[in-house]
């Protein structure tokens, strides 16, 4: 009896060539794409899309084209924050025209097709019961549709702020095999960089994916009034992470409460308040990541 | 997945995919050599999965129109986008619909055989909650289908909705 390896093909549905095609089609888009990032964590809340959006607008402050992906497919946030919420979109020459920012930025989210604000992503099935089967390869069609049908055009920087999970970075690496660089956001408390530290061995060890660097977000709280400095949380942590994992520390932004007043409108805080301590710290990270590209 | 025919040691062929039924997906195979064939059924989850991998039995014949899985997928969608037709010629010169028969039909039950609503249980299915409706209006008509109504009424989803513990 002839085994799977002595018959030629499937029979005529060739879902290995169908999927190649998937991937080459996201390879012939990316192609005008100079460097792809990837914006992660492995712990929620500790504010990566934030990080996303501004270092997106820093960068576009900077002369550099940017787009932004938002691979949070059930949590989408960046277009919220990018202002492009409630934006029409529709198809362009060879795509789908992403929702552009006041600044400029193009952004792709799962946010701009769900019809209301309540609305979660569910997706036509005969029954939701063990969805859990089928629905992670769902997200990952999303996202690889987000990548390949957006008209992203000619990119310095694309952005791709991933959920929260460990397992994320290798899910995207899957789909890009060229990523250019993973930064890593965490906070300054044990329990961020206890799940953190997971993602750097997933990225630099397992994946051996090139890591830019990592970013301590709400390292501390700067008084507006007397411009005094105070931890939020215990320090040294992220310096210390960073060392044992030899990936670079780029910046330590300090809390500001602006950040998510302006998050919430929809404004970029890095252009509104660009003279503060974390719209400096913002630029500076932007600039290390310019450098690591050199 | 590849097929074998025993009784002459040849790869069978795909043929096509039969009427879908309740979210089961059937392809057809079928021997090049003897003309036997065989239907393998997929079960609903087995059948999601190849939707979510945007695939299609038999092969596709045209290219996918941008963003294709998460507009044809995607239970509730924002009216106002992507509402026109993707410009011929798309991405790899790509016709009107890449995905076009088998999966996508397997989730659209065909109206003569599935349970009919009546003007009074779709108007109280309105009431639902926009982003459970789907999934309300799933779970009761398959349990119409398995307690043998042919039609919904607002007793049945009562019924329903006790069987379901609400």
């Amino acid at each position: 009896m002839k085994t799977y390896k002595d018959l030629p093909a499937d029979g005529g549905s060739n879902i290995v060539g169908q999927v190649t095609e998937q991937v080459n089609r996201l390879q012939r888009r990316l192609a005008s794409v100079n460097h792809t990032v990837a914006i992660m964590s492995g712990k929620g809340g500790v504010g990566k899309s934030s990080v996303t959006a501004n270092l997106a607008s820093a960068l576009r402050l900077r002369g550099q084209s940017v787009g932004v992906v938002d691979a949070d497919i059930n949590g989408p946030s960046i277009a919220k924050m990018m202002g492009v919420r409630g934006e029409q979109i529709d198809y362009g020459i060879d795509g789908v025209k992403p929702a552009i920012s006041p600044l400029g930025v193009k952004v792709m989210s799962m946010d701009l097709f769900l019809k209301d604000d309540e609305t979660p992503v569910l997706w036509e099935s005969q029954t939701q019961r063990d969805a859990f089967t089928w629905r992670g390869t769902m997200e990952m069609s999303a996202l690889r549709e987000f990548l390949s049908d957006t008209e992203w055009g000619t990119l310095d920087y694309l952005l791709i702020d991933l959920p929260p999970g460990a397992d994320r970075l290798p899910n995207l690496v899957d789909l890009l095999p060229n990523l250019g660089g993973a930064l890593v956001v965490t906070i300054p408390s044990g329990v961020s960089q206890l799940v953190v530290k997971k993602s750097l061995t997933m990225a630099k060890k397992l994946l051996n994916a090139p890591v830019i660097g990592v970013v301590e977000n709400m390292a501390a709280y700067v008084c507006a009034d007397c411009g005094k400095t105070e931890n939020l949380f215990p320090s040294g942590h992220t310096e210390e992470m960073a060392r044992q994992f030899d990936v670079s520390l780029l910046g330590q932004i300090p809390f500001d409460p602006r950040i998510s007043i302006a998050a919430d409108e929809g404004i970029a805080f890095v252009d509104q308040y660009r003279d503060t301590p974390a719209g400096q710290t913002f630029f500076g990270i932007t600039d290390e990541i310019r450098m690591f590209f050199k | 997945m590849k097929f074998l025919c025993l009784e002459c040691n040849t790869a069978m062929e795909f043929k096509e995919t039969a009427t879908p039924d309740q979210g089961s997906l059937t392809a057809i195979f079928e021997c090049p050599d003897c003309f036997a064939e065989f239907a393998m059924h997929m079960n609903p989850w087995e059948t999601q999965m190849l939707k979510s991998l945007n695939v299609q039995l038999g092969g596709k014949s045209e290219a996918a129109q941008p963003m294709q899985m998460v507009r044809s997928f995607l239970s509730e969608k924002n009216p106002d986008n992507l509402t026109s037709e993707a410009p011929t010629g798309s991405i790899e010169g790509g016709g009107k619909c890449p995905f076009s028969s088998a999966v996508a039909e397997a989730f659209q039950e065909p109206a003569a055989t599935g349970p009919v609503w009546t003007p009074e249980a779709l108007e109280r299915l309105e009431r639902v909650p926009s982003f459970v409706r789907s999934m309300a209006k799933s779970s009761i008509e398959e349990f119409a289908r398995e307690n043998g109504h042919t039609e919904i009424t607002t007793e049945v989803m009562d019924t329903a909705r006790g069987n379901f513990g609400m």
